[in-house]
């Protein structure tokens, strides 16, 4: 029985890999991408390369079926990112293969997997008698390497077809790679007072995060920016929370954080006490001050 | 006697707390500030059907029972108790008399632009000289020929700013006291008729409270509202109504204030614990959650009573007087609970404590409401 | 034609409480129409009137899911029917039995060109559902979806990528994911409260659908999970200056300064 990583269009996948390779059995990349991502992927760890050709102008997804159909001629536990191609070809997968999904684990093992369940508070131990799809953190692209087979299978593509890419004219947040993240909370008092965070992320180069009622409550900033239990679950080497007295809810995207650091008008906020540095004081006066230090 | 509210007044409850989250709560703390009416909302309550919920389906209202009523005005009041107070006058105070005394030429011309927010509307019965003696009214309106001609004055009267549709209590008959009262449609924009500056008010400062002023003012007799002589008894059923309305203005109050106790409570650490593992603050948060359920079942009994068509002076008097008291009260206690900053701009509880004392105050004082409520023992 | 709406109706996490034990208690959540699919809901609506399809809201879980009060709560958001497939054993089901139970309802139905989802579920948030239905159709799946067109068996979208808006065009029929942010929601007015009542609901039972159970395996531990130890180093803030330096030289020190 083989266990899968599914592959869709970029080589991103070493934490996958380094997962499946864990379990029994043969690691297969099931493969929709360029022949660049092939090679990428024909990486130590991977046994196995089946790849289903490159989609050109057609969408990753219309070879969903292609690749449900792969899995399902020696069904076994198959793995995918988080990323929207990614989470449609698991999905179809999962469907072919009547398998369960698992999102966020915790802990793989052969027939049991942990994972956190509500946002991270708790965790949940499952075992299971056939194979699960589960969808995790991809990881750094793989770089080739690797003593690799590679088989080039048959596709019959959908018609899911490409016709335009506008690019962001302001980089999309993506809160998640980020290594430091300056998140902002109710502690500011208008909108226009961003400015002064905004400096301090760029000071900092950081991303700018925020608390939920910032997002979309007052909409100050972007929803894609806000971190929290059904927001963005991130962790950055540094976190630094601004205004953010620290509720359970927007603990629980930040807790995977190497470093906290709070800054916060109540020296008894909730965040504090998980904080591995606390600042507290007025944000109107510390957060220049420490734009200053940076810059 | 057990009250269960049904899916759709649990479902209009929702709605509207889903409304007043999004579109009143933003602006409840800047338009106090500002004693600035909040016109821009006045759509937005249409467009929910805030504005017809007692105006039956072919006005284009909703026709929807007292208890759901009475919940939406709490839920409005809940984040802001101006929102409230500007949709209970609106609705029990101006289109509960056009729907139930109006008649069919009268209800066409006047129900379906109260329902769609075309018009607000307003009651006037408060005088200088006549506050919580109705039967003192001395502004008058003499017939003449196909029109009454009103000359006098009223004080504090909700909405007055920008209602269009005013229901006004005027003597028109020599009968002495209540007797001679009747109820009149009064058109904004009617000549002689003048709605005069503002008050500044302790709370609900959103809240459009104004003088109007009648000197030779002209109206059709069509727009005679039931009978001549039938004024007084239309105040006072007017009053029976609007006193369960402001009963759930002063509970959504109350229940604002709690939640935000409660919510400060948890999160406010003090000697290295939460406030809320203090014995003290634990047991004022019992104390106002059983004040606010009290309350809840009083005034949902009073409306409930209404919606069965019986009686229902007695329950709305009841409701009223423990509400607005309960209100003073739960508001006062939140305050108790945030400590300094709870006597501050900073939090919203000091806006619930000054928006709740006028629920003790107008539509009936609770001294007026005692009376009500005695006299039903002691005849 | 006909536009599908998958919507949950789900307790809110935000009053959700863990045990020491990793036991989660919703007992105190209320249960509401999921926030994003009230989303897919507003959406759907706007889509079916221009299109002149007919909006009919798919729902999967417990009980509570087919009580009137749930139903006619998905319906005053703009749905012209709702189906629900109701089963106690439906009550938290995972991503694969949820969509094969949509799937089985959406296959029934017939004459569907579309089923709109939206982004997550408030209470799970594994955002697969849409992906394992689009499987078991067989059906395109897009997710990420800003804007939707149907036109000539086709739909076209816009959707957000990492890189910026991407156009796609896929032969009908679809499964289409929404952004949270595709269109705002308002709430249900009385008007809708009222209208809701004389809307048609079907609720259908487990054995009704006819779906082969998938294992969803055993639960064999649950645990609390807190987050790592914090230093917890209180840094003076006296001299706000002097705080800052501090702090960049704690950070420089443990190498997370870029």
């Amino acid at each position: 029985m083989s266990t899968y990583v599914l592959v869709a269009g970029n080589a991103g996948v070493s934490e996958l890999v380094a997962a499946a390779a864990k379990l029994d059995g043969p690691v297969v990349a099931v493969v929709v991408g360029a022949d660049e991502v092939v090679r990428a992927v024909a990486a130590p760890g991977v046994d196995k390369i089946v790849w289903l050709g490159d989609p050109g102008d057609r969408a990753v997804e219309a070879f969903a079926a292609d690749v449900a159909k792969v899995v399902a001629a020696d069904p076994g536990v198959v793995f995918a990112g988080r990323k929207p191609a990614e989470r449609a070809l698991l999905g179809a997968v999962a469907a072919a293969i009547s398998a369960p999904v698992v999102t966020m684990p915790v802990e793989i093992a052969a027939g049991q997997v942990t994972r956190a369940i509500a946002g991270g508070i708790a965790s949940e131990t499952r075992s299971y008698a056939g194979p699960v799809a589960i969808v995790s953190d991809g990881g750094a692209p793989l770089t080739g390497g690797g003593s690799t087979s590679v088989e080039q299978a048959a596709a019959s593509p959908a018609e899911v077809t490409v016709t335009d890419l506008r690019p962001n004219e302001v980089a999309a947040a993506d809160l998640g790679t980020a290594d430091r993240v300056v998140s902002v909370g109710r502690g500011l008092k208008a909108k226009e007072d961003l400015a002064i965070i905004e400096a301090l992320a760029t000071a900092f180069k950081a991303e700018l995060g925020c608390s939920r009622p910032v997002a979309e409550g007052l909409d100050w900033v972007a929803r894609d920016r806000y971190v929290g239990i059904s927001g963005q679950q991130i962790s950055p080497q540094v976190y630094l929370a601004v205004g953010i007295s620290g509720q359970l809810q927007h603990m629980s995207g930040c807790r995977g954080a190497q470093l906290i650091v709070s800054i916060n008008t109540d020296k008894d906020a909730p965040i504090v006490a998980e904080s591995d540095y606390i600042l507290t004081g007025d944000l109107y006066t510390l957060v220049p001050a420490l734009t200053a230090a940076l810059g | 006697m057990p009250f269960q509210l049904t899916d759709d007044q649990l479902l209009t409850r929702d709605s509207v707390r889903e409304f007043a989250e999004a579109e009143i709560a933003p602006i409840a703390a800047e338009i106090d500030k500002n004693h600035r009416p909040p016109l821009e909302s006045i759509p937005k309550l249409a467009e929910m059907g805030l504005l017809g919920m007692i105006i039956p389906e072919e006005y284009g209202g909703t026709g929807m029972d007292t208890v759901s009523y009475v919940i939406a005005i709490e839920e409005l009041s809940r984040v802001c108790a101006t929102h409230g107070v500007l949709a209970e006058a609106h609705s029990s105070l101006c289109t509960w008399p056009i729907v139930n005394y109006g008649n069919a030429e009268q209800k066409q011309k006047y129900l379906p632009d109260l329902a769609n927010g075309n018009a607000i509307g307003a009651f006037g019965l408060t005088e200088p000289n006549a506050g919580s003696d109705a039967g003192s009214t001395s502004t008058t309106a003499v017939r003449d020929g196909d029109e009454f001609v009103l000359n006098g004055q009223k004080i504090f009267i909700t909405n007055g700013g920008f209602a269009k549709t005013f229901v006004i209590i005027a003597r028109s008959t020599d009968a002495p006291g209540a007797k001679g009262l009747s109820a009149f449609i009064v058109e904004r924009d009617t000549a002689g008729f003048q709605v005069l500056e503002p008050e500044q008010k302790m709370g609900i400062r959103g809240s459009s409270t104004t003088p109007l002023a009648f000197s030779d003012c002209r109206i059709p007799a069509a727009n005679l509202l039931g009978n001549q002589g039938e004024g007084f008894k239309i105040a006072m059923q007017i009053l029976d109504g609007g006193r369960t309305g402001i009963a759930a203005q002063a509970l959504g109050i109350a229940q604002g204030a709690f939640e935000a106790a409660c919510k400060y409570a948890k999160e406010r650490v003090q000697f290295g614990k939460p406030l809320a593992a203090l014995q003290a603050i634990q047991w004022m948060i019992a104390d106002m959650a059983v004040d606010i359920e009290a309350g809840r079942a009083l005034v949902y009994q009073a409306a409930d009573t209404e919606d069965r068509h019986e009686p229902h002076s007695q329950a709305s008097a009841m409701a009223k007087l423990f509400c607005g008291e309960m209100a003073t009260r739960v508001t006062g206690k939140a305050i108790q609970i945030h400590g300094g900053v709870g006597y501050t701009e900073a939090y919203p509880v000091e806006r619930m404590y000054r928006d709740a004392k006028i629920t003790e105050i107008y539509e009936g004082t609770s001294e007026i409401q005692r009376l009500v409520i005695s006299r039903n023992y002691l005849r | 034609m006909r536009i599908v709406v998958a919507y949950k109706y789900a307790p809110d996490p935000q009053e959700a409480t863990v045990a020491s034990d990793g036991t989660l208690d919703f007992s105190r959540a209320k249960a509401i129409v999921s926030d994003y699919d009230a989303v897919a809901i507003e959406y759907g609506r706007q889509l079916a009137d221009a299109q002149g399809a007919a909006l009919v809201g798919v729902s999967v879980g417990g009980e509570a899911a087919a009580k009137p009060v749930a139903t006619k709560a998905a319906l005053a958001r703009g749905l012209d029917e709702v189906v629900v497939v109701s089963d106690p054993e439906l009550d938290g089901a995972g991503s694969t039995r949820t969509a094969q139970a949509i799937a089985a309802v959406v296959k029934e139905l017939g004459d569907v060109e579309l089923v709109l989802a939206g982004d997550s579920s408030m209470d799970v948030g594994a955002r697969m559902v849409p992906s394992v239905l689009a499987g078991l159709l067989g059906w395109p799946m897009l997710s990420d979806v800003e804007k939707v067109t149907l036109a000539d068996g086709s739909v076209s979208v816009e959707r957000l990528v990492s890189e910026g808006v991407q156009s796609i065009t896929a032969a009908a029929p679809a499964v289409v994911s929404l952004t949270s942010e595709a269109v705002k929601t308002k709430a249900p007015g009385m008007k809708d409260l009222l209208a809701a009542g004389k809307k048609p609901v079907a609720v259908k039972s487990l054995a009704d659908s006819g779906l082969v159970a998938v294992s969803e395996g055993t639960v064999t531990a649950r645990a609390k999970l807190d987050g790592p130890a914090r230093k917890g180093v209180v840094i003076d803030t006296s001299d706000p200056a002097a705080a800052a330096a501090e702090l960049v030289n704690a950070l420089r020190a443990a190498g997370v300064l870029g």
